[in-house]
């Protein structure tokens, strides 16, 4: 009895496997927004005299 | 170790893109000489009106160095000696500011030129004024109880 039930748990733990699109798509995300913000930034310094 | 592909990409996106940041600004300042406004000159706060270039404020023409005017600047409790000065467009300018008592702020709203004046020390800037217009210069340090009266003025007329 206790090792069949052992079994099952193991089993579930190891079909998991999850996707990371959604973190990628967040990390982009952020990255796009600091590079847009940070280059604005850059550019009001150059242009300004 | 294995790692996820996506983890790849945005690891050497992040990597790449904290490069390319510090790149800039480490291009900036050692290449192009960016640099803080301030602050290797020191002069006797006690005697700024007989010190050169001060005991003259205001815009001089200047021959032999990298640029053309020299625009001097003193600040006090609670005024900026020239109150208004008209530069003519596309000049290099190296603006020159030091105060006689407490700290002030010199900031042409608009422009980098923004500076913070120490009582001893000469903050300078070099720039070349591009844009025609009036500029505002304010106090942004609060130096005293008439801090929001402390104004001058920049016109670059052509």
């Amino acid at each position: 009895m206790a090792k069949a039930e052992l079994k099952t748990k193991h089993k579930t733990e190891i079909e998991d496997s999850s996707s990371l699109k959604g973190t990628l798509a967040s990390v982009f995300l952020l990255g796009f927004f600091i590079i847009i913000t940070w280059v604005s930034v850059y550019y009001l310094f150059v242009e300004r005299f | 170790m294995h790692m996820h592909k996506f983890e790849k990409i945005w690891l050497i996106f992040g990597v790449g893109c904290l490069i390319f940041f510090l790149t800039t600004v480490g291009v900036s300042a050692f290449y192009l000489g960016n640099k803080p406004p301030s602050c290797l000159t020191t002069v006797n706060p006690e005697k700024v009106d007989q010190t050169k270039p001060f005991d003259k404020p205001g815009l001089h023409k200047v021959e032999g160095k990298d640029w053309d005017y020299e625009l001097v600047y003193v600040a006090q409790a609670f005024s900026y000696n020239p109150a208004q000065v008209k530069v003519p467009l596309g000049a290099k300018v190296r603006v020159i500011a030091t105060t006689k008592d407490v700290v002030h702020g010199f900031e042409v709203a608009g422009t980098n030129i923004n500076m913070m004046l120490e009582p001893g020390y000469v903050s300078e800037y070099t720039t070349t004024f591009d844009k025609a217009g009036e500029y505002l210069i304010v106090c942004n340090e609060y130096c005293g109880a008439g801090h929001h009266l402390m104004s001058s003025k920049i016109e670059v007329v052509e």
